[in-house]
């Protein structure tokens, strides 16, 4: 055995994040873990790296490590080059860097690990979040480890960059590599892991080599789930909500569409074709260069910032809940009210009656952290309950169109399914519903029309729901980006 | 409240009570009133400096917006009483206009803070420098005027009402309007905030101009108390703005903290000061020991966050 973990036991603060856990994986394996946010996963992870101490039990690892953590952990102001040879980099007689051959080697580690399409040139801050997770992940791949831990490696990862990943674990695997990673996507968890073990609330409860997903997922939530995606055939799209014409902005090139009031439009094609210009842009926090929407079928006030766009009744839930969501540190009802704080107040005074009993009654229509204080620290939820409470901040705004910006991303099957229903209601209840998920499947399962980006313009629209991925996938790559 | 605020209001208690133990005296009102009053003055910097910390800013043209204050306040009231309304709304109007270009400085342009107000406060010290000629007194109607000095008089002297009202103001405004959820948004999480409909240059600039304006209140406070203004009042309040609000368990990092810390941080640097003197410990020695002793706070409250 490479990996032995017996009876660890680690606590943040009041919160037990694992307890009596144990876990074992061997030498040329893949093998998952499963569970839902919270489940302690990560901790596991890192306490197998060696990242932090577990406060009771055992851990022996055998080899090298090399770990890729669920927070990205590249340094923003530095290029890819200087971030990928960060530990050795190239140097010359004195032992000092040298700087003019940093680009060079960094290209040739991309190019040997087939990771095409990133400048080693720029700046990590500059990249998309999937081109940041190929570096961080190429920085891995490139220490030739004996042990590999990938924290949702493929969480910010389009289909083909999956693809990609996947080639790299099995050749690893083949070479006698224990290789163990976790993911939220069955499918791939179906694909990649040899050995899967599930975890929940803190503890392993099974180790096996077969296992369906819903046989999983009983064992992740100690429930049994109805159908995947919500059926959203009865939901007739009504009058216009929003009408795009012309838009350009960042990568965005005159995009034309018209969203309706009951409609769930996705947006989709490969990660970084213009999808989160088009989101952040409609908006209010992009500037356009060309064109611009109308919001309620007139031309609304101009958004030239968020707050004309909440003014109109647009909403825009982030993908990246930690940087673009949540103040982590402050209050749940904090962070709840924090978009409407001006519709219970009176002079400038919050009506502290009337928030508390606003945001209490969306924390528990959604059921945020499981009848936690609202008092406590947002952060203090766990992913899946975080997310949740982004969407409760714009619930309460009352909007017409909700742009839903990869708002799967990271969380658990549970949430997942919740959300997907919320979302159902929401166009249900007449709202318009702009959807982009780095999922595809999702786009296909829960869309009535999509649209398809490529080098930032619409290149095919797919009507009715589409139902399978690969029908997407096949748009985004087929035709030619000046067709 | 939270535990870091309590911590800081324990660390004061602790502060008073040693004084009230090594020096007979202290623990009587006389010498807690003068504690006080002592406190009131970084009391009204430090309200301003927490505000831009509360956003993650600074503010180090403190010093010399309260010394400009105090100026434009003995010149223009020459010492009347009667000249006293207007030559309180210039001082008070000049702190806030060096605030709110500090304020657009940092959100509109982008300047970064620590830039800004150290330019503002070199800006502000050459000026004063200029008009005045170096002279603060040219004659003798240049002092307070009576009422300022009237302040500070009596068994409870209306001053520390002046820092009540002000500490008053400072927690209503951060804690039950829509505008002090904002303040604490932006400082938590600029992007998110902003990505919420949070105006967070406007917010930026309304601190600034908030601070200015505590600075020449500080200012103002100290003219009635010394009864005239002189070069260089204001220097020691750069350090005392910044020591007292860390030492109230404000976040330097912007998010965190709020004034009832603050006045216990204000309060405990006082009480430091005012212990070292009584034990008659010399001027080199008491500034080693203030700074060892605020040094061991900080390094106390570290260790309290690392079991956050």
């Amino acid at each position: 055995m490479t990996v032995v973990a017996t009876g660890v036991g680690r606590a943040f603060g009041g919160v037990q994040a694992l307890r009596d856990a144990s876990f074992a994986a061997r030498p040329g394996e893949i093998h998952a873990l499963a569970g839902e946010n919270g489940a302690g996963k990560s901790t596991l992870i890192k306490v197998l790296c060696g990242a932090i101490r577990a406060d009771t039990g055992t851990v022996t690892v055998e080899g090298r490590i090399a770990t890729a953590f669920q927070e990205l952990s590249l340094l923003p102001d530095l290029t890819v080059a200087e971030n990928l040879l960060l530990a050795a980099p190239p140097r010359g007689r004195l032992g000092l860097v040298r700087r003019g051959r940093l680009a060079d080697e960094a290209a040739l580690v991309l190019s040997r690990y087939g990771a095409t399409g990133v400048d080693p040139r720029s700046p990590a801050r500059d990249l998309a979040v999937s081109q940041k997770q190929v570096v961080e992940l190429v920085r891995v791949l490139a220490m030739e480890p004996d042990v590999v831990f990938l924290d949702e490696p493929t969480a910010a990862l389009a289909e083909r960059e999956v693809d990609w990943l996947a080639g790299h674990m099995r050749r690893l695997r083949d070479a006698g590599a224990c290789v163990i990673f976790t993911s939220h996507r069955w499918r791939e968890i179906e694909r990649l892991a040899d050995r899967v073990t599930v975890f929940r609330n803190g503890t392993d409860v099974a180790t096996r080599e077969r296992l369906t997903e819903e046989e999983a997922i009983t064992l992740m939530t100690g429930r049994t789930l109805g159908a995947t995606y919500p059926d959203i055939s009865g939901i007739v799209p009504g009058e216009n909500a929003l009408t795009v014409s012309g838009l350009t902005s960042g990568r965005l090139r005159e995009v034309s569409f018209e969203l309706r009031r009951g409609e769930i439009l996705g947006v989709g094609g490969l990660a970084g074709q213009g999808q989160r210009d088009l989101f952040l842009t409609l908006f209010g926090a992009g500037k356009p260069t060309a064109g611009g929407l109308s919001a309620g079928g007139s031309r609304a006030r101009a958004v030239r910032q968020p707050r004309d766009a909440i003014r109109a009744g647009i909403a825009y839930v982030p993908e990246d809940r930690k940087a673009e969501g949540l103040l982590l540190h402050l209050s749940i009802r904090d962070n709840v009210a924090l978009a409407t704080l001006a519709r219970r107040s009176r002079a400038g005074f919050i009506r502290q009656r009337a928030e508390k009993a606003a945001v209490s009654g969306i924390a528990a229509k959604l059921d945020i952290g499981a009848g936690r204080s609202t008092a406590q620290a947002a952060g203090t939820l766990s992913g899946g309950n975080q997310q949740k409470a982004v969407m409760a901040r714009w619930l309460l705004t009352d909007a017409d169109v909700f742009l839903l910006y990869d708002v799967t991303r990271g969380v658990d099957a549970a949430t997942k399914h919740d959300i997907y229903h919320l979302i159902a209601d929401l166009a249900r209840d007449g709202k318009a519903i702009l959807f982009y998920s780095s999922e595809t499947e999702e786009i296909a399962g829960l869309c009535h029309r999509v649209l398809v980006l490529r080098e930032g313009r619409i290149v095919s629209e797919l009507r009715g729901p589409v139902g399978d991925a690969e029908t997407i996938v096949a748009a985004s790559i087929r035709e030619p980006a000046d067709a | 409240m939270n535990r870091r605020v309590a911590y800081a209001v324990a660390v004061a208690a602790v502060v008073l009570i040693l004084g009230a133990v090594l020096s007979p005296g202290f623990a009587s009102w006389p010498g807690l009133r003068a504690v006080l009053i002592v406190a009131s003055f970084t009391g009204f910097v430090a309200a301003g400096q927490m505000l831009v910390v509360l956003v993650g800013g600074i503010d180090l043209s403190i010093p010399w917006v309260l010394n400009a204050a105090a100026i434009v306040l003995t010149t223009t009231g020459l010492g009347l009483a009667d000249r006293l309304p207007l030559a309180l709304a210039l001082a008070v109007g000049a702190g806030l206009l060096a605030g709110l270009v500090n304020g657009l400085g940092v959100a509109w342009l982008g300047v970064p803070a620590v830039v800004m107000t150290l330019g503002m406060n070199g800006v502000l010290q050459g000026l004063t420098l200029g008009v005045s000629q170096g002279l603060t007194c040219g004659d003798c109607g240049h002092y307070a005027p009576q009422p300022l000095r009237d302040l500070f008089a009596g068994t409870v002297p209306a001053a520390l009402l002046v820092w009540l009202g002000a500490a008053l103001f400072v927690t209503v405004l951060l804690t039950l309007t829509t505008f002090g959820r904002r303040v604490y948004a932006t400082g938590a999480n600029p992007r998110a905030a902003y990505l919420s409909g949070v105006g967070v240059k406007g917010v930026t600039v309304a601190l600034y101009t908030l601070s200015g304006g505590f600075a020449a209140l500080a200012g103002i406070m100290l003219v009635g108390y010394g009864g005239q203004a002189s070069l260089g009042l204001g220097d020691p309040y750069l350090f005392e703005s910044i020591a007292a609000v860390v030492v109230g368990g404000v976040s330097i990092l912007g998010g965190r903290g709020d004034y009832l810390g603050v006045v216990a941080g204000s309060l405990t640097l006082v009480a430091v000061t005012t212990v070292l003197r009584a034990q008659q410990v010399p001027e080199y020695g008491r500034l080693m020991i203030y700074g060892l002793v605020i040094l061991a706070i900080l390094f106390a409250y570290g260790r309290e966050r690392a079991h956050d």
